[in-house]
């Protein structure tokens, strides 16, 4: 009922507004409906932001030219995760070393006080995320009491019908909607593709994929229901996780073996020199071979048909919660149902982003299939 | 008056049966334990396949081999050993210290222990000379055994009771639990999943060589413990009478607590930090048998192997196909066991 009066009384403004300054406005205000409801109204586009997720700096690159510039304060999480992509931003972007920083990379480490001492116009936070997100009840009440805007966006909790939205509220916030309607439709059309084609073969079979979301050399987690679960299920696999009670957790080695999944997925962020599956930015294709090829030749793992069938394939993690999630689902797509998808190009999808969108070019391997 | 020795050597002889069979007892249990645990998975794979597979591991298929060899024996077998290491450590730390508080745990060794395993993972320090693989077990040992003597100079302290004791162990506990913290603030993303994953207690991480090296350890380390049992039960009566015995009570502590940090740093950086087996194992064992260390040591073996046990049997089965890491698990089980045999020792 509240939002309904309030959005009403926003149009009566916005209308009034309009009849009295016409379209020679001095200053336009925005008013965006961000991803979890709320309304959220910015005078002017955002030009000292605040990331809740400093890794969503890869996402304000996609639409802004100089996405750094725009930056006045972020988690320390893209320096710990973002691996030689980090350097090459900071290569890029110098003044990236000066961003001030509001917190490691978990919620309690936010400090609401620095936000507010920076003098941002506009924080964006993640709906669901590492940083502050739309449970951090005391960080939004806060911020709003400062007056300081928050957007929340997402491309996490529910990639598939969060990210054109996300990206569409980020290019309004940014002025940069002509930008953001362009990445939508790109991202619309391929997308459109695999739900289409999936669409017209109902009763294909759905082979069993076991993802590794690899850390280290510790034993590696599994999706559950959620996020990349949600991407295998949506190419038209079958998540082996989903008998996990959470969105991450451990699978029974003996369990996986039992199932006999039909395709190996693993995940990762290292870099060369850390244990794990080497892949992303700046990484040569015969590290993440090696990689992948020490992970296969696992004893736990040689049972697996997918293994002996030399099903196994590599992906960077970071799309997990990213607008580029598209080239991952290009991937999974085609490694689940290459007799459909087999022309799909991942690295292309990549390519063309690169030209006609982002900032900064990713470069390196962010795909990998594992060479006998 | 010789009908009454007569009756103390018949009550003696008596209550060293019960003990000796309340051992028997232990271990039947502990072997059950083992069994169920290597029967029970998420395929369907029983007993009988697993003991196949264990005598005749080539008339089986790849699968059946890899789950009996690589899932179910080395989390099983690692159980045992985890849980045995931790309650004769606990055991042994309740008796030096004189305070049934003390376990690697409570007094601050474990989490002495986890901050020397962190620097190794995370920052990769250790003394010079050390292989990497070696990083996290060296560190973990040369932490403990720092904690073991930090306590162990504060209570040969005058006017350090027991009480100061437990409440220095207590801030030994957050002081390295605050430096580790640290140490995670600055971790990057990779060493800190390691880290956390690590510091969650899992048996998942067992595998032939960190079993193979355990074993030597508790091989090594435990026959002297057995062998200071009569030192230790003197001990218990009071510093001055095990003195008086012609225990060199010094020499007794400093070599106990070489084996406790030894005991909890070998655990602690093969399987990460489980919390209650050190505490509760000692106690269970010693409700049962008594003070008595040529009983209450063998007994705090068997009883903390026995509540890992369980442990691994509940981390699997709770959720079907999944593992729940199993220092959640192991107070779960253990609390319940140990609030019984509090209650008949209250009802006797």
């Amino acid at each position: 009922m509240n939002i309904k009066i309030s959005k009403l009384k926003n149009l009566v403004i916005t209308t009034l507004a309009l009849v009295i300054f016409g379209f020679n406005a001095p200053a336009q205000s925005i008013v965006v409906t961000d991803i979890v409801g709320r309304e959220v109204k910015l005078d002017a586009p955002a030009k000292r932001i605040i990331l809740g997720e400093g890794r969503q700096l890869t996402t304000l690159a996609l639409l802004h030219p100089d996405p750094v510039s725009i930056v006045a304060g972020w988690t320390g999480d893209f320096k710990k995760s973002g691996g030689l992509l980090y350097e090459e931003y900071l290569k890029a972007y110098p003044a990236m070393a000066n961003i001030p920083s509001i917190g490691s990379s978990g919620k309690e480490t936010v400090s609401t006080e620095q936000i507010i001492s920076l003098r941002p116009d506009l924080a964006i936070f993640g709906a669901g995320s590492h940083g502050p997100d739309a449970r951090s009840a005391d960080v939004i009440r806060q911020l709003e009491a400062a007056g300081i805007p928050i957007v929340f966006v997402d491309f996490r909790l529910h990639p598939f019908t969060n990210t054109v939205p996300s990206i569409q509220i980020l290019g309004m916030v940014l002025g940069q909607e002509k930008k953001a309607a362009e990445f939508a439709s790109f991202y619309n059309r391929r997308m459109n593709h695999i739900k289409g084609t999936l669409a017209k073969h109902p009763d294909l079979p759905r082979p069993k994929v076991y993802m590794e979301m690899i850390r280290g050399n510790v034993p590696p987690g599994s999706p559950g229901k959620g996020n990349l679960g949600e991407f295998i299920e949506f190419v038209g696999g079958t998540n082996i996780g989903t008998i996990l009670p959470g969105e991450v957790g451990t699978l029974n080695m003996e369990y996986v073996i039992s199932e006999q999944p039909d395709i190996y997925i693993a995940t990762g962020i290292a870099v060369p020199g850390e244990d794990g599956l080497v892949i992303g930015q700046d990484i040569y294709a015969y590290q993440t071979q090696q990689s992948l090829h020490y992970l296969a030749s696992r004893s736990v793992v040689s049972p697996l048909n997918a293994i002996q069938q030399g099903k196994v394939y590599g992906m960077w993690h970071l799309f997990y919660d990213s607008p580029l999630n598209i080239a991952a689902v290009e991937a999974m797509a085609k490694w689940t149902h290459p007799e459909l998808f087999g022309k799909l190009n991942p690295h292309g999808v990549l390519k063309e982003i690169n030209e006609r969108f982002l900032a900064l070019p990713l470069k390196g391997v962010f795909f990998a299939e594992l060479k006998q | 008056m010789s009908q009454e020795k007569e009756n103390i050597a018949i009550g003696y002889r008596k209550q060293f049966t019960k003990r000796v069979l309340l051992l028997f007892a232990l271990t039947g249990a502990t072997i059950i334990s083992f069994c169920v645990d290597i029967a029970v998975g998420p395929s369907t794979l029983g007993f009988t396949d697993v003991l196949k597979t264990l005598f005749s591991k080539d008339s089986m298929d790849l699968a059946t081999q890899v789950i009996v060899w690589e899932v179910r024996m080395p989390y099983s077998i690692m159980a045992l050993l985890v849980g045995a290491s931790l309650s004769i450590a606990g055991c042994e730390m309740q008796t030096i210290m004189n305070n049934a508080m003390a376990s690697p745990f409570t007094l601050g060794v474990s989490a002495a222990a986890s901050f020397g395993a962190a620097l190794a993972i995370i920052i990769g320090v250790s003394l010079p000379g050390v292989g990497t693989e070696w990083m996290v077990l060296a560190n973990a040992f040369l932490f403990a055994f720092g904690a073991t003597m930090l306590l162990q100079t504060l209570s040969s302290l005058k006017g350090a009771g027991p009480e100061g004791l437990v409440l220095f162990g207590i801030a030994l506990v957050f002081t390295f639990n605050a430096f580790t913290g640290i140490l995670q603030y600055m971790a990057s993303a990779e060493a800190l999943q390691q880290f956390i994953f690590w510091s969650l207690g899992s048996l998942t991480k067992a595998n032939w060589e960190s079993i193979r090296f355990l074993l030597i350890i508790i091989f090594a380390i435990v026959p002297f413990s057995l062998a200071s049992a009569w030192k230790l039960t003197a001990l218990r009566l009071g510093e001055d009478s095990a003195k008086s015995f012609g225990v060199n009570v010094g020499r007794l502590r400093f070599l106990s607590l070489l084996r406790v940090s030894i005991l909890t740093a070998g655990s602690v950086s093969f399987v990460g930090t489980i919390g209650f087996i050190g505490l509760v194992g000692p106690h269970i064992a010693k409700l049962l048998v008594g003070e008595d260390h040529r009983f209450s040591l063998p007994a705090s073996v068997l009883s903390g192997a026995l509540i890992m046990s369980l442990a691994s049997i509940a981390s699997k089965a709770i959720v079907h196909g999944a593992i729940i890491p199993v220092g959640i698990v192991t107070s779960l089980i253990g609390v319940p066991v140990f609030i019984i045999l509090i209650f008949n020792k209250r009802t006797k």
